[in-house]
């Protein structure tokens, strides 16, 4: 796989840098809703649409953006548009509005989005950062997607609302319940790491390093040091301080 | 200095480019979602009201509506809509209910409960095209009494809000406000505060006595009539003299229990007028953990009932002291409603009362106490003859 390569930068919010099960990042709208498939699907697409919009405009801004004030400004972006993103649904989709319901806000402060604006579109192109924001907006939406078809078809039988017969009388009910869900969020988590062993990115990208703050709190506590966060030659070509 | 101007400057621009991409969102969005909101809402009122059309939420403000309504549609036919919350097996009952511009229920559907059994989801279809006279003669479901019995309830109260609306006049006040008005009225001195006074003496012809609470008198109930007689007066009503006579003779002494054998255990106290009348407190049990024979309430209270009976084994009076049944449930022990149709009963015919809806076990535990009243009495009689 070519390191550089915009399929990589696509491809690798699926599965290798799933923001869910590798990044552990937007867990509570991971586990809130995901427990039927209509509303981890929609959540999905909300999540990638805020995900693509504030990753464009926070890249064309990235040369304007004062570093200083670069998270509140990342944060006006995001929250803008989750608002927009909130109002279409609700006039055009009334019915997964009231589903999400909070959640649907909530986005503003989901982990993945700020995440994204801060580890990779405030230091990389346009299409780059639009690509990248289809990537983990998939990847989150896959992620959410495929924990709903489990707790919806194994603890409500039935999938996207639809009922399935034979295994009505077999409700595993407890993993439509929040603990259930934790559950089958660890066992997802397990199946990732077995699955990408060797490829999932370092632990260093999701530690002290890897977090959207560390530019600002290099205090000397943090683990890495100062330079593996800055502009390297490979943070400016592809995701800042992240490998 | 600079830095922090181009800063200030950066964000606020940023912030000004956001506020106009929403601006130009909601545009767009706001009919389209007031559009969805209105028909949604409208739905549910269509619903009870098929042929209704430009519903509008009134508001009721100069009205005195019954208290489980808390919203009201009016519809261009002249018909109203109705959101009621009451309570039946448990609270949040929620119902709406349209009634027609000639006063008949259009539908009535529960939106929203938490009863057991599922008989509110189709019980208001029973209700459709009833009136006001007729609406509580629909019989409610067996099993489900406490469900049905508030749902008419509910409907009841909207064809009552109906009729105000359209400018009648009905009275809405529950027995509990009623009493309350008719005791200030006999009394006004007594500034509405009350307290039902437990009777030891046989007195003819009054049905219940209530005191001041503030000293300034009494009031005599006689059926539908109150008569308010003032501390130290005597009433210019014959009935109500000789009670008052009656009552201010007596004088009561209490009984050593331990002197006398066989005495139930629950037997807790036990007193005895001049005139001979006992007024014993009994424990009865309540609902909860079967003991033994009997249930228990869970927390381990009983009820307590206190009791006047006659030398000849009529009771006079019938008070719940204290009780710590279910809310809702078995609670109604403490209501005159309940414990005073034990007025005048013997021990023939005391079993002979309405059961609490839906309290079988509390109803069961107070007719056990009144079983040993008259268990008690007959052996204090036996040991004041010896």
């Amino acid at each position: 796989m070519k390191k550089n390569g915009s399929l990589s930068v696509l491809l690798k919010g699926l599965l290798k840098e799933n923001p869910v099960f590798v990044l552990i990042l937007g867990t509570c709208p991971t586990l809130a809703t995901t427990t039927n498939v209509t509303g981890a699907f929609g959540m999905g697409i909300a999540a990638l649409a805020v995900l693509v919009c504030s990753n464009i405009l926070i890249s064309l801004l990235r040369k304007v953006i004062p570093d200083n004030v670069r998270i509140p400004c990342y944060i006006v972006v995001i929250a803008g548009f989750v608002t927009i993103v909130q109002m279409i649904v609700q006039a055009f989709l009334p019915g997964l509005y009231e589903m999400l319901g909070v959640y649907l806000p909530l986005i503003t402060v989901n982990c993945i989005i700020l995440g994204r604006a801060e580890m990779f579109a405030g230091k990389n192109n346009v299409g780059k950062s639009a690509l990248d924001g289809i990537g983990m907006g998939l990847g989150f939406t896959l992620a959410l997607v495929v924990m709903a078809t489990i707790r919806e078809v194994l603890g409500n039988a039935s999938f996207a609302g639809i009922e399935i017969g034979f295994l009505q009388n077999y409700k595993i009910e407890f993993l439509v319940k929040a603990p259930g869900g934790l559950l089958v969020y660890g066992c997802l988590i397990a199946l990732v790491y077995v699955i990408t062993r060797g490829k999932a990115p370092l632990k260093k990208s999701f530690s002290c390093a890897g977090c959207p703050n560390a530019a600002n709190c290099q205090t000397g506590t943090c683990e890495a040091p100062a330079e593996t966060v800055a502009e390297t030659p490979a943070a400016n070509s592809e995701e800042g301080g992240a490998q | 200095m600079k830095k922090s101007i181009f800063s200030t400057l950066a964000l606020v621009s940023i912030c000004a480019v956001m506020a106009i991409l929403l601006a130009l969102t909601n545009y767009f969005t706001a009919p389209i979602i007031k559009k969805n909101q209105d028909a949604a809402a409208d739905a549910a009122l269509l619903e009870v009201m098929p042929n209704g059309t430009g519903f509008e939420k009134m508001d009721t403000g100069s009205y005195t509506l019954p208290k489980t309504i808390t919203e009201v549609y009016k519809a261009a036919n002249g018909g109203y809509v109705f959101k009621l919350e009451t309570a039946g097996y448990a609270p949040h009952f929620v119902i709406m209910c349209g009634v027609n511009a000639d006063g008949t229920v259009s539908g009535a559907k529960c939106i929203s409960s938490e009863e057991t059994k599922g008989e509110e989801k189709t019980y208001g279809e029973k209700l459709a095209g009833k009136t006001i006279d007729d609406v509580l003669a629909v019989d409610t479901v067996s099993g489900t009494t406490m469900t049905t019995a508030a749902y008419k309830n509910a409907v009841k109260d909207a064809l009552n809000a109906a009729i105000i609306l359209g400018g009648g006049s009905v009275d809405i006040r529950t027995p509990e406000e009623i009493l309350a008005d008719n005791l200030t009225q006999a009394l006004p001195a007594g500034e509405g505060q009350f307290t039902r006074l437990f009777i030891v003496e046989v007195i003819e012809g009054i049905d219940a006595v209530y005191t001041a609470d503030n000293g300034a008198g009494s009031v005599y109930v006689m059926g539908e009539e109150f008569i308010g007689v003032p501390t130290g007066a005597t009433s210019e009503n014959e009935t109500v003299a000789a009670a008052q006579a009656v009552l201010a003779a007596s004088e009561v002494e209490k009984i050593d229990l331990t002197a006398y054998e066989g005495l139930p255990k629950r037997l807790k106290s036990a007193s005895k007028t001049t005139t001979g009348n006992y007024i014993l407190e009994v424990e009865g049990a309540g609902f909860g953990i079967m003991n033994t024979e009997e249930y228990i309430h869970s927390s381990g209270e009983y009820i307590l009932v206190r009791v006047s009976i006659t030398p000849e084994g009529k009771i006079i009076d019938t008070l719940t002291v204290y009780q710590a049944e279910s809310e809702n449930y078995g609670a109604a022990c403490a209501k005159e409603e309940f414990y005073g149709q034990f007025d005048g009963k013997t021990e023939e015919n005391y079993r002979e009362i309405d059961a609490i809806s839906g309290a079988t076990y509390t109803t069961n535990g107070y007719l056990k106490a009144i079983e040993n009243a008259f268990k008690a009495v007959k052996i204090l009689k036996g040991g004041a003859e010896e």
